[in-house]
């Protein structure tokens, strides 16, 4: 009996100078500090993880109600409820460590110095593989969004932090920024590796019953499935627009949905939302990609970022 | 995939995995609330007071959290379901032999009552459904209690005689009077202590109850805890949306604790019903 098997396929990507065994990330917000899902999430199929995002202080987030679910997507105000970065150094990180995956710490700052001060902590911390630098977050008072719209504002975070660390600066974007490449060519500018994108939507909701808005923070951001298009058409935006690796997300929940965001582009991507609904989520987009990948004859995963041909193309 | 976690005391939580559970049996308890027996090939252990996060097709996009009701011989469990909205209502309509993934046993537990404290339930419509796995092993330790079910009108006082056939002490309450003392479930508490002499409380139903019965609790300095709903995003502790104003366990300053992972079992007194908007 001869048994056939087919080449593997080399699943391992390169991007902002960090080698990923696969192209999935986890997604900062949705994933916790990296160990939670533990026993239930195939950590195998994981490239890297994207802790939850950090400030200098705890913070105690905002009041419930915080989520509400809508038509394939959900709305969050969590509002950055978090550790602080010492606790996380003393106590998430090693968990996180002891899993053997790349992590990629999330910071934010409510100035420019916070986001300065953060990149230095980190830059020292053994352990971390790259700073995703949230200048996106729709939920709190100050920084978060705010950077996020204004391409100064954002060159200006990215630049801060460049100067505190020599570890890979990844500028998450907000998709309220008006022109998405335009952003991405200034934070370019301003010394980032890499970008990562999008952020959730602002969005709210009204429970017409009572006439009050379903979140305690009025508004929320979105996430989901319900915001995958949007986020595919930005992310080939600033694949086309600039010169920066960039990270999708945005409601991926298979195989076929990272591989959008890859032919669009993308260089790896993040699973966030889909956490919550399907912790398998991990063990079918990768082997989904692998099977992609032998169907179509592609050795190598990376092949396929930027791959998409022009609409009505020739066979 | 299983684990088994430590607890803040200590103790092991069973271990936790996403199975594929199938609907075997359903039995209608009132025009709008079923209790749904499942059975997964993958044997289960539950403590009282977990809960398992539920997906079912045509139930939205998110898992929703049930409290695990009765747990049965390895895999087989029940679920006590309320119309509430699309999630429940897709679990309601799902056809015998239907699956859904049933991701658990999440959450904290009931501390089983010391010996030398009766054991007194307090309970609000679908509150009651942790309290039949917990009742169930008070029988088997040949143990009893008493417990107080109260509902707008009498097809809400959900399980009632499975209580009774666990040799529990089961009293009652409705709104509308049209079963037991007409008004609160709460009215039957002060009469119920009482005949505990030495009480403890366990609770869990609508907030307005759970306030109440803490209030009588601290006043009468009986040891009482509590099971709160919330609405939950992931059920594993990242997304941050079940939070509940609570001081921890382990002591220090209060904070938003997730009554997914530090809860759904609270001592009563460590959470801060007026500063807690408690939103559902």
């Amino acid at each position: 009996m001869t048994v056939e098997r087919a080449a593997p396929v080399d699943m391992r990507v390169d991007i902002a100078g960090l080698r990923l065994a696969t192209p999935l990330i986890a997604a900062s917000g949705t994933f916790g500090y990296g160990d939670e899902y533990q026993s239930v999430v195939d950590y195998d199929c994981i490239g890297a993880i994207s802790v939850k995002g950090l400030y200098l202080e705890p913070r105690k987030g905002c009041p419930p109600p915080r989520i509400w679910e809508t038509p394939s997507g959900m709305l969050n105000a969590i509002g950055l409820q978090e550790v602080g970065i010492r606790r996380f150094l003393a106590e998430k990180l090693p968990a996180v460590r002891a899993l053997g995956k790349v992590v990629i710490a999330n910071i934010c700052g409510s100035s420019l110095d916070e986001y300065g001060e953060l990149s230095r902590i980190l830059d020292q911390a053994e352990g971390v593989s790259a700073i995703e630098v949230n200048i996106s977050c729709p939920n709190v008072a100050e920084g978060g969004i705010e950077f996020g719209c204004d391409p100064d504002m954002a060159a200006r975070a990215t630049e801060v932090v460049r100067r505190g660390t020599r570890l890979p600066v990844i500028p998450k974007l907000s998709p309220s920024a008006s022109d998405m490449a335009a952003m991405a060519r200034r934070v370019a500018e301003a010394g980032a590796d890499a970008v990562s994108l999008i952020n959730t939507i602002p969005a709210m909701a009204v429970d017409v019953e009572t006439r009050r808005p379903r979140l305690a923070n009025v508004v929320g951001g979105l996430s989901g499935p319900a915001i995958r298009p949007i986020a595919v058409r930005m992310v080939w935006e600033v694949a086309q627009g600039s010169r920066l690796p960039v990270i999708g997300m945005g409601g991926i929940a298979s195989a076929d949905d990272a591989l959008e965001f890859l032919l669009a582009g993308a260089g790896a991507v993040q699973i966030g939302t889909m956490n919550f609904v399907d912790p398998g989520v991990w063990r079918r987009t990768y082997d989904g990609l692998g099977a992609y990948c032998r169907r179509h004859g592609v050795a190598a995963l990376r092949e396929l970022t930027g791959a998409m041909l022009p609409a009505g193309a020739k066979e | 995939m299983t684990d088994s976690r430590p607890t803040p005391d200590g103790s092991r939580l069973p271990p936790r995995a996403d199975l594929t559970a199938t609907l075997l049996d359903r039995e209608n308890l009132s025009a709008d609330a079923q209790l749904l027996r499942f059975e997964s090939k993958t044997p289960l252990q539950i403590l009282p007071g977990q809960f398992t996060m539920v997906r079912v097709p045509g139930g939205g996009l998110l898992r929703r959290p049930y409290s695990f009701c009765d747990h049965l011989e390895n895999g087989a469990f029940t679920l006590l379901v309320k119309e509430v909205g699309v999630g429940t209502r897709a679990l309601m309509k799902l056809p015998l032999g239907g699956t859904v993934s049933s991701l658990g046993p999440l959450g904290t537990t009931f501390d089983p009552p010391p010996s030398d404290r009766t054991p007194v339930i307090v309970a609000g419509g679908v509150g009651i459904a942790p309290f039949v796995l917990f009742c169930r092993r008070l029988a088997e330790s040949g143990r009893r209690g008493i417990v107080l079910l109260g509902g707008r009108r009498r097809p809400d006082l959900y399980l009632w005689d499975t209580f009774e056939r666990f040799g529990m002490d089961v009293r009652v309450a409705s709104e509308d009077g049209s079963a037991g003392r007409r008004g609160y479930v709460t009215a039957l508490l002060d009469a119920a202590l009482a005949d505990a002499g030495r009480p403890i409380l366990y609770s869990c139903g609508p907030t307005a109850m759970l306030v109440k019965v803490a209030e009588l609790a601290t006043a009468a300095g009986v040891p009482h805890q509590v099971s709160i709903e919330r609405r939950m995003g992931c059920g594993m502790g990242c997304c941050l949306g079940c939070v509940v104003w609570a001081r921890p366990a382990s002591g220090g300053p209060e904070e938003y604790l997730r009554s997914c992972t530090e809860g759904p079992v609270f001592d009563a007194g460590t959470i801060d019903w007026d500063q807690d908007p408690h939103p559902l």
